[in-house]
């Protein structure tokens, strides 16, 4: 647990500052959660004489999600804790864009297209891609995988495109 | 005692069929390769292998996945002495003691006291599920809605407890693993709830989707961050077996390590990562010359490996008999049933009798089977090792991609599970933790109903659950373990095992 506490150069004291950003933030972004799930379930009926509704026991439980996100928040303002560490750009955005791709190909294309491409997508997510190496490799694993999965596992799976 | 032993013998006699040990081989074998791969802990090698089982019988498909469940615990501990890096948090403590081993030229007998404690905590705690299994089993006949409501609370206090970290934090993530069980139908009714109008979430959310984001995918997108740096034992492993020494040395605390592992890995929460870490502190706490700990005291990787595999296998007990998972592993294994036909609780026992009895002989096995086959192929587990992260990451991904398809043969389970990778993500940022909110969210649906049911029984009154005996009984224990956990004092005991 380093760089927790920050002294700000310029002295700022008077401005209100958020001493644990990891958790503050970390419990607004609970309470949206829990505001989202109210306002969905806001027409489900609830209690009818003693019996639960559609609605009671989501509702129940966002109330309490909600007042857990308040005390973390307050959590956040009144105790020391770690900056939110930087968030990485290039990672998280190719990797979850390959599992797009994927999902986006896998019925259309077929298990070969779509596991190559997808699996290109995600090598570029790696800071020390060697693109000659990704493509054979690629290639490798689509061999791999479109003889495993639909032929040694025998799942129900399209290989080819189909028009 | 005689109706253990007939059962047992059942047991074995579904085993031993050709197919049958062949599945445990295999999920033994894939278990420890997947296992083995850094970042990769028991319940995304679970998640990623469950596809494989689809096309399996019952028997054979939870067979399979128990191999492939001891195989990856087994693959944990090999990163962990071989190259500093635990294949997931139940062999971190192992790391302490084994890395330094294997830097002093003794992977080996490293790698074989890691088996052998295995193995013998495995003897142990399969007969102890044997044996637990019938008389719990005639427990939870007892149970009505109001009891296993608070059961069930008193499994997330659990797991609130003995998560690391904040404790407020922990409770929202099983709030949040409650809400978002609830989404989809509604059972009673039929009511969609919080499903957007989108009809795929009509079903409500996949539990392997769920999983296989926030353990899978986001441990990829973090190890991404992170540069690699891994520091493989460049000395060849030569020399397996242990000395005499060693073993007299180490004996006890494997022998320690089963009994503290089994007490841990039933109570629900536990699991073999507290099991793990509280042997690891008990060995210290017991030895004459606590400093040879964290300089490549064997007893530092007997005790939590012994603890670690005796805990993963009593963890079944709850699941088997009362139908309840006491920590993620187990949830995932609910899963898993659920996709073939079975629900988990004491109505296995007795109407299926050989699925049961046959799992609990397969733990035996698999655990032989790991000690046979695993020690032998160290080399090829330490070539593996050798893959530089750019090319394993594709390969885990794709087979990610293609085991979530091919559940429902549906691309929008994939999409849910790419938005689980982000949201794991920004959970590990916030320093939150997914254990909770998987165990939350596998467990929604049996609080709702039983909830429900309990309300309605008593007819909307509420002091239900104080004024059933077993039920209160159960509620005071979880308060009271809140209460505790609450102060400050035990958290920072807590705290201990990693100083140094």
């Amino acid at each position: 647990m380093s760089g927790g506490v920050n002294a700000s150069p310029n002295g700022a004291r008077t401005r209100f500052k958020i001493r644990n950003p990891q958790d503050f933030y970390g419990g607004v972004v609970l309470v949206a959660f829990a505001v989202i799930a109210l306002l969905a379930t806001r027409e489900l009926p609830g209690m009818h004489g003693f019996a639960f509704g559609p609605g009671t026991a989501p509702r129940m439980f966002a109330m309490l999600l909600m007042g857990m996100g308040f005390l973390i928040m307050a959590i956040g303002i009144f105790t020391d804790g770690p900056k939110v560490e930087r968030y990485a750009f290039r990672g998280p955005l190719l990797v979850v864009a390959a599992v797009m791709v994927f999902a986006g190909t896998i019925r259309p294309l077929g298990l070969v297209i779509s596991s190559f491409v997808s699996i290109l997508v995600a090598a570029a997510a790696a800071e020390d891609v060697n693109w000659i190496e990704s493509i054979i490799w690629s290639a490798i694993l689509t061999l791999f995988c479109s003889l495993l999965f639909p032929y040694a596992l025998n799942l129900p799976l399209y290989i080819w495109p189909r028009f | 005692m005689s109706d253990l032993f007939a059962n047992l013998l059942m047991g074995f006699s579904v085993v031993m069929t050709p197919i049958n040990l062949g599945l445990c081989l295999i999920g033994v074998l894939v278990g420890t390769l997947i296992g083995v791969l850094p970042g990769i802990g028991p319940v995304a090698t679970i998640a990623m292998l469950l596809p494989i089982t689809f096309g399996l019988p019952p028997v054979g498909a939870l067979i399979m996945l128990a191999g492939i469940y001891y195989g990856a615990q087994y693959g944990g501990s090999t990163t962990s002495i071989l190259i500093n890096i635990p294949g997931e948090s139940s062999s971190v403590v192992t790391t302490l003691d084994g890395f330094q081993m294997a830097k002093q030229g003794r992977a080996g007998p490293a790698l074989a006291i890691a088996a052998i404690g295995s193995f013998f905590a495995g003897c142990v705690s399969t007969v102890l599920v044997a044996a637990l299994g019938a008389p719990l089993t005639s427990i939870a006949l007892l149970f009505g809605p109001a009891e296993y409501f608070s059961l069930m609370v008193l499994g997330l206090v659990f797991a609130v407890v003995l998560a690391k970290g904040s404790i407020p934090k922990a409770i929202a993530m099983i709030l949040m693993g409650l809400l978002l069980s609830m989404v989809g139908s509604d059972l009673e009714t039929g009511a969609a709830r919080m499903s957007f109008d989108i009809p795929e979430l009509s079903d409500g959310i996949g539990f392997v989707n769920v999983a296989m984001g926030v353990f899978g995918f986001a441990e990829i997108l973090r190890n991404l961050e992170q540069p690699e740096q891994r520091s493989i034992v460049q000395a060849k492993v030569t020399g397996l077996m242990p000395t005499r020494d060693d073993l007299i040395v180490a004996a006890p605390a494997i022998g320690r390590g089963t009994v503290l592992g089994s007490i841990l890995g039933i109570l629900p929460g536990g699991g073999a990562v507290i099991a793990a870490f509280a042997a690891y502190t008990f060995e210290k706490r017991m030895a004459k010359d606590p400093s040879r700990f964290g300089r490549g005291a064997i007893e530092g990787v007997a005790a939590p490996e012994s603890a670690n595999n005796a805990a993963a296998q009593t963890s079944f007990i709850p699941l088997l008999t009362l139908g309840i998972p006491p920590n993620a592993v187990m949830a995932l294994m609910v899963g898993a049933m659920t996709i073939h036909g079975i629900v988990p609780g004491p109505q296995v026992m007795t109407k299926q009798p050989e699925l049961f009895w046959g799992m609990i002989a397969s733990m035996w096995i698999g655990n032989l089977m790991l000690v046979i086959i695993n020690l032998p192929l160290v080399g090829i587990w330490v070539r593996l090792l050798r893959v530089p992260y750019r090319h394993l990451f594709p390969a885990i991904l794709i087979f990610c991609c293609i085991g979530v398809y091919s559940i429902n043969n549906s691309p929008f389970d994939v999409v849910i599970t790419g938005c689980f990778a982000l949201f794991g993500y920004w959970l590990a940022k916030h320093d939150f933790e997914p254990a909770p909110m998987l165990l939350g969210f596998v467990l929604g649906p049996l609080m709702e109903e039983n909830l429900r049911r309990a309300m309605l029984i008593a007819r909307g009154d509420a002091t239900v659950f104080a004024t059933r005996p077993l039920s209160a009984g159960l509620l005071v224990v979880a308060f009271g373990l809140l209460i505790i956990a609450v102060l400050p004092m035990i958290r920072k005991r807590r705290e201990e095992v990693f100083i140094e």
